[in-house]
């Protein structure tokens, strides 16, 4: 038995290529988790409903859930530039540390990966949920969305005949859209409010929304619909009960 | 530096100028690249006060032998167009007044929302020298719809329904005598890029009607953009 054979290999932790691995596992994590959930919930602007609000908050959640994954491989990859690096044909003994054929490598991948996954299904659902209660919430007001090439419209059903290109909508009121089309597929997405449902000629889709903060927030398109499918915007106007109540009137609808 | 770098570091360059280079030949694309320039019509009182006064004068013809498209009527002479301008350029806070003559016939309008009209001073149209807020929906031949983006500090929303010519009076060729003459004024707000478009399913049969001239620019559709004066 050679010397070699008989010395006592170092523990796995005490390697200089898996401490610099964990070193940058560290760094890295705490990079793409600040700067990833920074950046998304930046671009998302200001809440204007408890769903955005709840939407922002389980995304910044799952964004450092999952930062030590996206970290590991960021950590393995940075390791092997600084000090793995090999020039010519032979690659030295040193290279044979791939990890192959190994259940446990592969099972903790897999189990790891399903459970992320699992708790941003089971999480979203439970929002989803909560949020579309509205819509069986008999004191929400019903608004019908209606998206054409490349436009919307709303109609106010519960205050008579009033219609506007603008939406007009009062503050901490539940309210229920009622969603469709004239022509192809569009998306109606209130985009600080956190709501998005599908307008299909032929159909209704409905999701609901309470709008927490009094402004003037955005309602896009999402989904690729022609043209002009980038000019098919809007502008929701959130207003106190009593500026609502005014504005019905002044269209010649009831408050 | 590197020749191991050399070939992926050249192959992403001229990977993404071949990229850029498509996206910016569809950017500048347009069917119709000529602008009609609003023509000033000195000072008038609006509701928002003594603004400038400009106006723009436009047609809707049942096909392409008339407007830009040439004498033979272009790639698609049966197609409906706006003439002889699609493109059109307006000063930011003025009062616009567009004038069009509608030559082309036309039936029930899907939507009801745009039977009526929207965004002008007082809500007004005037139809062949009536004053109208909405028109029959049976009987709408186009409508001009000017919208844009949300972001633009003031947002600009014009709708008026074109009432169709009534099928007797529609020549079996060439274009009516007795063309609908309708005409609308409405206040810019700021500078900003928007665009307009028919909401009369007046296109060929894909997409609902709304394929076709609806869907290409310099038919029922082009930019209007409002510039500081």
């Amino acid at each position: 038995m050679s010397d070699l054979e008989t010395q006592k290999r170092p523990s796995v932790f005490e390697r200089k290529d898996v401490k610099q691995t964990a070193f940058f596992w560290v760094i890295f994590t705490a990079i793409i988790g600040y700067v990833s959930a920074t950046i998304q919930t930046r671009s998302m602007g200001a809440a204007a409903s408890d769903t955005m609000s709840t939407t922002i908050h389980m995304i910044n959640v799952f964004t450092w859930v999952v930062s030590p994954v996206a970290g590991l491989i960021a950590a393995m990859a940075a390791t092997t530039l600084v000090s793995k690096m090999h020039f010519g044909d032979a690659p030295p003994d040193e290279a044979d540390h791939q990890i192959r054929n190994s259940p446990r490598a592969t099972s903790s991948w897999l189990i790891i990966s399903s459970l992320l996954c699992l708790f941003a299904v089971v999480w979203g659902t439970i929002v989803l949920q909560r949020d579309n209660a509205a819509i069986l919430d008999s004191a929400a007001m019903n608004i019908n969305v209606t998206g054409q090439q490349w436009v919307w419209n709303f109609d106010y059903v519960d205050n008579g005949t009033v219609r506007s290109a603008d939406l007009y909508l009062p503050v901490n009121k539940p309210v229920v859209f009622h969603v469709t089309s004239k022509d192809v597929i569009h998306s109606f997405w209130i985009v600080q409010m956190g709501i998005k449902i599908d307008a299909n000629p032929g159909y209704i889709t409905e999701t609901s929304v309470t709008p927490s903060k009094i402004g003037i927030y955005d309602i896009r398109c999402a989904e690729l619909c022609g043209l002009y499918h980038a000019f098919m915007q809007t502008k929701v106007h959130v207003v106190s009960q009593a500026d609502y109540a005014a504005w019905i009137k002044s269209q010649g609808g009831r408050a | 530096m590197n020749k191991r770098l050399l070939a992926p570091l050249g192959t992403v360059i001229l990977g993404a100028a071949v990229i850029a280079g498509i996206g910016s030949y569809v950017a500048s694309a347009k069917n119709d690249s000529r602008v009609l320039i609003a023509t000033p019509a000195g000072t008038v009182n609006t509701p928002q006060g003594n603004l400038p006064h400009y106006t723009l004068d436009m047609s809707t013809y049942p096909d392409s032998m008339a407007g830009s498209h040439g004498n033979n009527g272009g790639p698609h002479p049966d197609w409906v167009t706006y003439g002889s301008y699609t493109n059109f350029q307006v000063p930011a806070h003025a009062l616009i007044t567009i004038t069009i003559k509608q030559y082309d016939s036309g039936s029930r309008i899907t939507n009801d929302f745009f039977a009526s009209v929207h965004g002008t001073v007082d809500g007004m149209a005037t139809i062949n020298g009536k004053d109208v807020t909405k028109v029959d929906p049976l009987a709408v031949g186009h409508t001009f719809t000017l919208h844009g983006l949300a972001d633009a500090k003031s947002q600009l929303f014009v709708s008026v329904p074109l009432p169709s010519v009534p099928d007797s009076l529609m020549p079996s060729s060439g274009y009516t005598k007795t063309p609908t003459t309708i005409t609308f004024s409405f206040i810019t707000g700021d500078a900003g890029k928007y665009v307009w478009n028919c909401e009369y399913p007046c296109g060929d049969g894909t997409v609902a009607r709304f394929g076709g001239p609806m869907s290409t620019q310099g038919y029922m559709s082009g930019n209007f953009t409002v510039v500081n004066a």
